[in-house]
């Protein structure tokens, strides 16, 4: 690695170690994650809003940071005369960046597709009251790839700096994990239909966080190089959302649309977030333990343990959130939206559906499987990303 | 890709809808009421959308004592959310016309829905409701600049994404500065293939969900409870069906056995003769058991009739159902009862009728026509009652509690609408909305027949020889108006036409 060059953008010397492109990556990612916190409690508790909301403006606030990224490091990589940085990026279509520069600009296209189709979608069939919807989704997807950009821009750096020993490596692998967290908030908040409160004791739930965490854990826990990794972004995702239940509620809203069964007085905050900090604590002991087993026998190990020890803990605890007991300003259980009937089982506390016997002992065993490959992915995905170097 | 999605969904929506419905009435969504508060008098226009959730446009004009400001609240008309009103939004009066106001409103649930009218003015403060019965009627289909955008922007994240792997696999492992070599570059190429392919089938399994979610919506998009009527002797037998669906779509959910008497009378039947239109009868079936009505037909000219059946369920939510009934010739002759009516007007084909129609009992209506008529324009249509000697009829009273009852009728077919001098809401959902001591109670509308009309004192009182409706055509084409009226015991049919720009 060159080390001649003395430029302010210089990534891989320890007194410049973390680009201010990175560190515009991480507001980026910060601020879509807080605006669509934001948008959803928005809409739970406000109902309507228009295209200049502030929760619409931090999600925007993220493209535009991302946008400017791109562009300058596109620019910079492909006409510019800074071999350094040129030498550490890859091309597409004949365009040279960092390769989470393309990621990051991929999502950026994505969301540009989003935006017409879902106001078509609104036109079409109605404002959608779900999350799960197509142009949602594709919303999603793109602001995802925007987050796995920055991470990936994080990772080249990180990479290059444990190469060289440099001093810089700490601080960007705490970035790498914060992003890597934001990623699993994210995750869960595209899960959350299936890990409501009341659903906590259907097998549906285990299986969903069965396919979509261990993969990211694994995939940051290899490629971090921490030994904690998937134990610290479980923890940004708790921090995360227990921030979020103990802010939102601290600024009055009322609904402005109707049906209201449920008049309320202030920002609605998203329900407790699921003790998956658990199973990541447990995993990052079993990794730290099975180092030199093969990678399908640890994926093996990782499925059983990941939904036993999740199931062990949210079960009960589902019980507990359930219960009067957690009806308090921390544990949340006081909030529900302006459009939730008294008659509704999250109100009327009561489990929705609850699986029992031979069905739940099924659905957990296929959690199981699927958690099984699900890290058995994020093993391969981790160990391939921990040799990027641009 | 998307063209195609629009297509389906639109084929879809033809397939399942034959013209459009509109609850209420036929083809004629919104709602022209004119309504008193206090000193103050509106006349309110409410266009609901034609997808729900949506957005309702209002425009209100005052003609009572004056108004400063209109604020507007959205709640389902009966049931737990009924009490508790989301924040109201203000109506914007207009630049050039301080008496005009106009605001818009999210309907976020199919369902029966009232507009509340909270108004302040010179005479202090006053508040009304109109019912608003809300749909989901039809699936805009996606317009073609549109799609091909939206086309062309999903291939480049296909194409884009394979570029990205491939770059990936190429280089992004290698040491700044190394040149890749042909094992990578090979490797690349086929991991891209594996990308572009996997990426297209991403996008099939969304096009296939937007198929999916394009066929749930279209499921859910309103049609009128059927009418199965069945004929023996003169015996008319009319069956309602039912309209089950789960608890999450109570607001939709419609039931046969709910109904409410309006005007005194839970069926509010026209039968019209096709497709002249040569023969309308107005009836008023009775409840049998839940669901099923019957009656003794008059004597009826032969052949096929449309049936146009107004009902009002529990909630305020008003239906229009529709059948054809065929009429044998040699039907036992019988009268027709005292609170029904009917007309022989000409056939459509002998030509437009003109604005003044000759009774049978040598009594005329008219019609003071504008001078244009175009549509989706709100008009309050005057009708006068004139009697054999050319006097204003000094001998009128209501008819079924109300000073006129009015059918506009599209003579396609695609749109009927049974309207009174209050507006086209039902007057049941009416009273739901402001409860029966309100403004435009006073009148009794599921007692007997004989109770007062609106700005009638008692029952039996003569009203005015005028009467005035608050409609809006809702598209151009040409339409056969039927207004009944009454004057001592005789229920008169006039019969005009519209053309309708």
């Amino acid at each position: 690695m060159s080390t001649t060059a003395n430029t302010w953008f210089e990534f891989q010397r320890p007194a410049v170690a973390v680009p201010w492109y990175i560190w515009a990556g991480v507001l980026a990612v910060t601020s879509s994650s807080i605006g669509g916190a934001w948008d959803v409690s928005w809409h739970r508790s406000i109902g309507r809003d228009t295209f200049w909301t502030p929760a619409h403006m931090a999600i925007y606030a993220c493209g535009v940071l991302a946008g400017i990224i791109c562009a300058w490091l596109i620019v910079y990589c492909t006409f510019g005369r800074n071999s350094q940085l040129r030498d550490a990026s890859v091309s597409v279509f004949g365009l040279r960046a960092p390769l989470g520069v393309f990621f990051a600009g991929w999502g950026g296209v994505a969301m540009l597709m989003a935006a017409p189709f879902d106001n078509w979608w609104h036109n079409a069939y109605g404002l959608d009251v779900k999350i799960v919807s197509p142009p949602h989704a594709l919303l999603i997807l793109g602001l995802r790839a925007v987050s796995f950009g920055v991470l990936f821009l994080i990772l080249a750096a990180m990479n290059r700096a444990a190469q060289a020993d440099a001093a810089g490596f700490r601080l960007l692998q705490v970035l790498f994990l914060y992003i890597g967290g934001l990623s699993i908030t994210g995750q869960m908040f595209f899960l959350q239909e299936y890990t409501w409160d009341v659903k906590l004791h259907q097998a549906i739930a285990y299986i969903a966080m069965g396919i979509g965490l261990p993969a990211l854990f694994a995939t940051f826990s290899q490629a971090s190089r921490s030994r904690w990794a998937a134990t610290s972004t479980a923890a940004v995702y708790t921090l995360f959302v227990i921030g979020e239940i103990l802010i939102l509620p601290l600024f009055p809203a009322q609904p402005k649309l109707g049906p209201v069964f449920n008049p309320i007085t202030h920002l609605i905050p998203a329900k407790f977030p699921i003790l998956i900090i658990a199973p990541a604590f447990a995993l990052d002991l079993l990794w730290q333990r099975l180092r030199s087993w093969k990678p399908w026998q640890i994926a093996l190990v990782s499925g059983v343990v990941f939904v036993a020890v999740l199931t062990l803990v949210e079960w009960p605890f589902a019980n507990f959130l359930l219960s009067d007991a957690s009806k308090n300003r921390f544990f949340g259980t006081i909030y529900f939206d302006y459009n939730s009937r008294a008659s509704g089982y999250d109100r009327m506390r009561e489990f929705f559906f609850p699986d029992h016997g031979a069905a739940l002992f099924g659905g957990l065993l296929r959690a199981a499987l699927y958690a099984s490959i699900s890290t058995w992915i994020g093993l391969r995905f981790g160990r391939w990303m921990r040799g990027v170097q641009r | 890709m998307m063209r195609r999605g629009s297509q389906i969904a639109l084929a879809l929506f033809i397939a399942l809808t034959l013209a459009l419905p509109a609850y209420a009435h036929i083809g004629s969504k919104d709602v022209y009421e004119e309504v008193n508060a206090g000193p103050y008098k509106l006349f309110v226009t409410i266009r609901t959308p034609n997808v729900i959730p949506g957005v309702a446009t209002i425009e209100a004009r005052s003609s009572g004592a004056p108004v400063r400001s209109i604020q507007i609240t959205p709640t389902p008309l009966t049931g737990d959310a009924a009490k508790h009103p989301p924040s109201s939004d203000a109506m914007r009066p207009s630049a050039d016309d301080q008496a005009f106001f106009t605001g818009s409103l999210w309907l976020m649930a199919a369902g029966s829905w009232q507009v509340h009218f909270d108004l302040d003015g010179a005479a202090g403060k006053a508040s009304t409701s109109v019912p608003v019965p809300a749909m989901p009627l039809s699936i805009l289909p996606m317009q073609r600049p549109l799609g091909i955008a939206l086309a062309v922007l999903a291939l480049i994240l296909i194409l884009g994404l394979a570029g990205i792997v491939a770059a990936a696999v190429r280089e992004s492992r290698l040491d700044p500065g190394l040149p890749s070599s042909a094992t990578q570059r090979h490797r690349a190429l086929i991991a891209s293939a594996f990308t572009l392919a996997f990426t297209a089938l991403l996008f099939y399994g969304g096009y296939k969900w937007w198929n999916v979610e394009a066929a749930t919506y279209a499921a859910d998009i309103y049609h009128p409870l059927s009418l199965s009527p069945m004929l023996s002797g003169n015996t008319l037998d009319l069956k309602i069906g039912r309209y089950d669906t789960d608890a999450l779509h109570s607001l939709r959910a419609r039931s046969n056995n709910d109904l409410l008497p309006d005007h005194g009378h839970v069926m509010h039947l026209y039968a019209i003769r096709q497709p002249g239109m040569d023969a309308v009868f107005h009836l008023h079936p009775a409840l049998i058991s839940g669901g099923d009505l019957r009656m003794n037909l008059p004597s009826m000219p032969p052949g096929t009739y449309r049936l146009y059946a107004d009902i009002v369920h529990a909630n305020g939510f008003p239906e229009t159902l529709s059948a054809n009934l065929t009429i044998p010739p040699g039907l036992p002759p019988a009268p027709l009862a005292p609170e029904d009516a009917s007309a022989a007007p000409p056939a459509l084909s002998q030509g437009e009728l003109g604005t003044v129609y000759k009774l049978p009992d040598g009594y005329t209506m008219i019609w003071d026509h504008p001078t244009e008529l175009s549509a989706n324009t709100a008009y309050a249509f005057r009708f006068r009652l004139v009697d054999a000697a050319g006097h204003p009829a000094a001998d009128t009273r209501p008819y079924l509690g109300m000073a006129g009852h009015a059918a506009f009728v599209k003579t396609d077919g695609t749109v009927f609408a049974h309207t009174h001098p209050e507006g086209s809401a039902a007057m049941q959902a009416v009273m739901l909305a402001n409860g029966p001591s309100a403004e435009m109670g006073g009148m009794d509308m599921t007692g007997p027949l004989s109770s007062a009309g609106p700005g009638a004192a008692a029952a039996g009182d003569h009203i005015p020889p005028t009467v005035e409706f608050p409609y809006g055509f809702p598209s151009p084409g040409r339409y056969r108006i039927f207004i009944q009226m009454k004057h001592a015991n005789t229920v008169e049919t006039g019969v005009f036409d519209a053309e309708v720009r």
